[in-house]
């Protein structure tokens, strides 16, 4: 048995733990999809950076740093800006509201400012924009696993697939906020020490300060990899994921009391700055190795990572890896875990915890089936996920500063920006050189604000 | 005063696409200083 299978159990084992111990009372869908809004502001900083925070970021990231330099740290701490600023102003508002009224899910809140069936079509919309990303972070674990000889690829969808609906199903949101906080800090741990990996390998004896200066215009912004289009249209959706994302949105309502919905936002920034920070540092100080011929040169970006960890001793390799996965788990079950809110509750009209176990299986299943069948729209779906759920702003605006709109309003945004979204990066199209998220988000506002003229 | 705040920022990390040009990690550690700053910014106001 290999070092990462060792890991791997103890890894299941405690994670179990945990998730059985969290499903002590859970009758009520208060208690199982938001704790019964009694969550401290330490798990609920770590639960939300653990579900932020996806395999993207170890992978993806390192590789986009690695490829097109420092434009990937600017274009993720953007979004870390753009979630302070909006959750400084929003998340007070929502979390009184949410308390008030009885929120559980998003639809909650947008089916009584636009009525019931909008919330039922935001549902839908959240699910075709979530579930191939889910779909295709297991693929990308999957693949990572079976290149570094960790698992085979088809084990690693199937054991990703059994702890998602596990975890999420025995515990609700208390088992996946439990089993995050953990996972979040085993993160933030091994990314420390991949890093500290990197520099002492690549530049013990070297100034690093000297040496990137190698990298050249991978330095600054623009460059030929991060134009200013190509910067804007990527950040465009993440500046706003934390109120389009029902994910991350939802865990606005489970802080215990205000002091710790204020600590969940400071520390969650603390968290995302460290962490993205660590990641980019990883890719350009390997960047530079490989300018300075001690790292090999790799031409897909996605397999930067893979070959860093393969080229680590086999137990850091191991932690990596399982931190990796750990990632991937964490964003995946919480989305599963908000989906099965919004379907069983704005879908169904369902109160009973029961029908949310259901699809948590079904959904999981769903996800499970794309994740093998790899069908070639899947990879677009899931980078166009958070374009989709972008047709939601006008909406979550327009509960706190715009009086106007109704049923017919939230309905014809939602379907025109999803139209949009899909349409446009489908068919390859960039009207007047603008990209598909620009698009949809200015079509998402102008069809909010026309139709409202006329639904009151 | 919450949208002069975001412009402010917004604006503050738009400043290496136009006024740092340096091949070294100025930029890096600019993006960084300004995210550090504003995080201890919103740790320490009143909301």
């Amino acid at each position: 048995m290999n070092v990462f299978l060792y890991a791997f159990a103890g890894y299941v084992v405690l994670g179990t733990v945990i998730a059985l111990m969290a499903m002590k009372g859970l009758k009520t869908q208060e208690e199982y999809y938001i704790a019964g809004r009694r969550v401290s502001g330490v798990v609920s900083a770590l639960t939300y950076a653990a579900t932020t925070y996806s395999a993207f970021m170890m992978v993806g990231l390192v590789g986009l740093s690695y490829a097109g330099g420092v434009g990937a740290l600017g274009f993720e701490l953007f979004y870390l800006v753009g979630t302070l600023l909006l959750l400084s102003y929003y998340a007070p508002k929502v979390w009184e509201m949410a308390r008030e009224k009885g929120y559980i899910t998003p639809g909650d809140m947008i089916a009584e400012r636009y009525g019931r069936e909008v919330a039922v079509v935001m549902s839908l919309l959240a699910s075709v924009a979530l579930i191939p990303y889910i779909s295709a972070q297991l693929i990308g674990v999957g693949l990572i696993l079976d290149k570094t000889s960790a698992m085979s690829f088809s084990y690693g969808i199937a054991a990703s697939a059994i702890l998602i609906a596990l975890w999420a199903f025995l515990g609700g949101l208390r088992g996946v906020a439990w089993t995050d906080a953990v996972q979040g800090v085993f993160m933030l741990l091994m990314a420390t020490a991949a890093i500290f990996w990197v520099h002492n390998n690549g530049f013990a004896e070297k100034d690093f300060f000297a040496e990137v200066t190698r990298l050249g215009e991978l330095l600054v912004v623009p460059n030929s990899f991060w134009t200013p289009l190509k910067f804007i249209s990527l950040t465009l959706p993440w500046f706003f994921f934390a109120l389009t994302n029902p994910q991350v949105f939802q865990r606005l309502y489970i802080p215990k009391d205000r002091t710790s919905l204020r600590r969940m936002v400071v520390l969650f920034g603390f968290f995302g700055l460290v962490y993205t920070v660590i990641v980019t540092l990883i890719g350009l100080e390997l960047r530079t190795m490989t300018e300075m011929g001690t790292f090999p040169r790799v031409g897909d970006r996605d397999a930067v990572t893979p070959t860093l960890l393969s080229l680590m001793p086999p137990v850091l390799g191991a932690a990596v890896s399982l931190s990796i996965f750990a990632a991937a788990i964490t964003t995946a079950n919480s989305i599963v875990l908000t989906l099965s809110s919004m379907i069983s509750r704005d879908l169904f009209g369902s109160e009973r915890v029961g029908t949310g176990r259901l699809l948590i299986v079904l959904l999981t299943l769903a996800v499970t089936f794309f994740a093998y069948s790899r069908p070639n729209y899947i990879v677009e779906l899931s980078v166009l996920s958070s374009t989709i759920l972008l047709a939601q702003l006008p909406l979550i605006l327009g509960v706190f500063h715009f009086k106007g709109g109704a049923k017919f309003t939230g309905i014809s945004t939602l379907i025109a920006g999803f139209a949009t979204a899909i349409i446009l990066s489908f068919a390859k199209l960039s009207p007047l050189g603008i990209p598909a998220s620009i698009w949809t988000f200015i079509v998402s506002f102008t069809v909010f604000f026309a139709a409202s003229r006329f639904d009151r | 005063m919450k949208l002069l705040e975001g412009l402010a920022i917004i604006a503050a990390m738009s400043v290496p696409f136009f006024a740092i040009k340096s091949h070294d990690m100025s930029v890096y550690l600019y993006w960084t200083a300004v995210t550090t700053a504003y995080l201890i910014y919103i740790t320490i106001k009143r909301w």
